[in-house]
């Protein structure tokens, strides 16, 4: 069976005053049904306009210079990036839902939260009246929350973390085959971060989805995840399922934030931050995006930009040197 | 200990229903509006009394210079002004209170006899209507371009509005109205600016007939564009930035993400955003413009509140130039009062907040 997404080549630049941000840049990955796929990497590193660019909600600087997103559903493929008009807007929650990272923002101040479910459903022709009301609460309630309350509520009576599972209950309100989850805990304290967390693991055992989870929060994508892809500078660095990702990561940038995450057992002086700052990605860096940081480098490394090569079945990394890290 | 437990369910009952009434978000703002507008009609009264060369004796002199004796000129004086001259200042200032509260404003100094609430009741309708009118027409118009040209941001369509609304805000509206009447009257002479004295044509009177519609509207026409004109830049420009800055918002984007149809998001999401703030200005619009505008109705003899007020002040008739402040005042009040409902009603934020429901 095809994958459920597959997105190929993708770059897309921003029109800045000092030239073109390439903030992503030739990127493909596969998310099949069912599937986790976490993408993890610093602020800046091009994650969210990853997800906004398959939705097609990219600001209008921003440009999708080439690639596709393959979606596939019921025996039919269709390129959600050359989507329009109806078709988009239909493609748009019932087929692929995407929770943004400001959920504090996310919901329209003075809508009534049934409003906001019923706009939602009268958009695409769903459930009407009391059969929405029902679906609705049946979601509100496997994100923990009292449907009977949150209904009737407007946004600002209810705190942060619960506008966060509205919005979780909302986006799977049409039967997605396709969550994109943009930093969902983000701005939230570690008791809610923690009862999110458990809420997505739940929803995943029991709702059939495939889920791409953007994080720059390693632990947490190693507790959702299948697969974990590095992103860095606009472009995937390495590719594996998540034991292998925390196990044997190949590419030092992977390690570099693996080894910047505190453990229980670990002592203080194993906790090492990456040395230097996220690349300018107007005036990228030559040869390997990542060589003015990287420990190993060397002068192929500021020569040449490495590609994705597979080392172990299912596990890819760009890196002239993962032999040696 | 029996007293003390049988007493503190009371008192702290009796506290409690006070906290209630006191709590109550409508009642609270009724009582502030009220203590607003006897602050104004306080001041009035000592202003009034308190200007050099007060108002009485000037009538007085008036009056003595017309034949009367002084005794004659301060009868008549304190009958016109209703003031009883001899009372100590107090039991004047609670009089003219009671008088207030009934709606008598005193009588006219210069239309002798007649009584100022009635000659601001004879006004006040054509300027509301006039007001009122050009108010509805310059949201809606205001609304509508400036919500457009902020979806189509930077494009020549909003250039060109956006430079016209601008021009349009900064001119002032007084040389409008002598524009209209260089341009409508004299140039092209298509407005008979002769024929349009008043808010009615000779003979036509004041009932629910299509002639009287037709003949209201063709005297206010052009003083209804100038009004219009005069602050529909504003307006634009207003909702322009709030439009602007609505469709920034995260719920917007998440709206589209929801594949909600573009008029949903517009109305629901956009445009009931950012009209929000709108509203409180259109009540407060309102209430300012009881008075009417003082140059502009004198401009085209259109007798309303300001006409009145102008010709007062011209006159020195200060129970007129009084009355009107007063009527002025309480709409202004009133409106604000009606606004911060308003806003309430339509901002749930707000609703909850203010502890009303």
């Amino acid at each position: 069976m095809p994958p459920t997404l597959s997105v190929q080549n993708l770059s897309i630049e921003y029109a800045a005053r000092r030239g073109k941000v390439r903030a992503i840049r030739n990127v493909s990955f596969d998310v099949a049904r069912g599937d986790a796929l976490a993408l993890i990497g610093e602020s800046g590193s091009g994650k969210t306009t990853l997800g906004l660019g398959v939705v097609q909600l990219l600001p209008s600087t921003a440009k999708i210079t080439q690639g596709n997103a393959l979606y596939h559903r019921d025996n039919k493929t269709i390129d959600a990036l050359t989507l329009k008009g109806k078709a988009l807007r239909e493609f748009r929650w019932k087929e692929c839902a995407m929770v943004f990272q400001s959920a504090l923002n996310s919901l329209n101040p003075v809508l009534r939260i049934a409003d906001q479910f019923g706009d939602t459903a009268r958009a695409h022709n769903y459930l009407q009246g009391r059969a929405l009301k029902e679906r609705a609460e049946h979601l509100l309630t496997l994100v923990r929350l009292d449907p009977e309350r949150v209904w009737k509520s407007f946004p600002h009576e209810l705190s942060g973390g619960m506008r966060q599972r509205v919005l979780i209950a909302l986006g799977l309100l049409l039967e997605p085959q396709l969550l994109i989850l943009d930093e969902p805990t983000t701005a939230l304290d570690i008791l809610t971060q923690r009862n999110i967390m458990d809420v997505l693991k739940e929803l995943r055992g029991k709702l059939d989805f495939s889920l791409i989870f953007i994080s720059h929060d390693l632990s947490l994508a190693a507790e959702l995840a299948d697969r974990v892809a590095t992103v860095y500078a606009g472009k995937i660095v390495e590719f594996a399922d998540v034991t292998t990702t925390f196990k044997t990561p190949a590419h030092p940038y992977t390690i570099g934030l693996i080894n910047a995450v505190p453990t229980l057992q670990g002592a203080k002086e194993d906790l090492t931050s990456i040395p230097g700052s996220p690349p300018d990605l107007i005036e990228l860096p030559s040869g390997c995006k990542f060589h003015p940081r990287c420990p190993r480098a060397d002068a192929r490394c500021k020569r040449d930009e490495p590609e994705l090569e597979e080392i172990a079945s299912g596990h890819r990394v760009a890196c002239w040197n993962w032999r040696t890290t | 200990m029996a007293v003390t437990s049988q007493t503190q369910p009371q008192t702290f009952s009796l506290l409690a229903r006070i906290e209630r009434i006191t709590s109550n978000y409508v009642l609270r703002r009724i009582v502030k509006a009220m203590f607003t507008i006897w602050v104004v009609v306080t001041i009035t009264f000592f202003v009034v009394r308190a200007m050099p060369g007060n108002a009485v004796d000037i009538l007085i002199q008036d009056l003595t210079a017309q034949g009367f004796s002084a005794d004659e000129a301060l009868n008549q004086a304190a009958s016109l002004m209703g003031i009883d001259l001899n009372q100590p200042a107090h039991e004047q200032y609670l009089d003219y209170l009671a008088n207030v509260v009934r709606g008598d404003f005193g009588k006219s100094y210069r239309s002798r006899g007649l009584n100022v609430a009635d000659m601001i009741a004879q006004v006040l309708p054509w300027t509301l209507f006039s007001v009122g009118l050009s108010l509805a027409i310059t949201f809606i118009i205001g609304i509508a371009l400036g919500a457009l040209i902020a979806y189509a941001r930077d494009t020549w369509f909003d250039h060109l509005i956006s430079n016209i609304a601008a021009t349009l805000d900064a001119v002032s509206p007084y040389l409008i109205g002598l524009l209209a009447i260089l341009l409508l009257g004299v140039t092209w002479k298509i407005i008979p600016f002769s024929e349009m004295r008043g808010a009615l044509s000779p003979g036509i009177q004041p009932e629910f007939s299509l002639e009287f519609f037709a003949d209201a509207f063709s005297h206010v026409k052009v003083l209804l564009l100038v009004y219009v004109l005069a602050s529909v830049g504003s307006w634009i420009l207003i909702m322009k930035s709030n439009t602007i800055a609505t469709l920034g918002e995260d719920y917007v984007t998440a709206a589209r993400a929801r594949g909600l149809s573009d008029f949903r998001i517009l109305t629901a999401y956009v445009g009931r955003n950012a009209t929000l703030p709108l509203f409180t200005r259109l009540a407060i619009s309102i209430g300012f413009a009881v008075g009417g505008s003082l140059l502009l109705e004198r401009l085209f003899a259109y007798r309303g509140v300001g006409f009145l007020l102008a010709d007062s002040l011209g006159n020195r008739d200060y129970p007129v130039m009084q009355g009107v402040f007063l009527v002025i005042t309480f709409a202004v009040v009133f409106s604000n009062l009606i606004a911060d409902f308003l806003y309430g009603w339509l901002d749930p934020r707000i609703r909850i907040a203010g502890g009303g429901n």
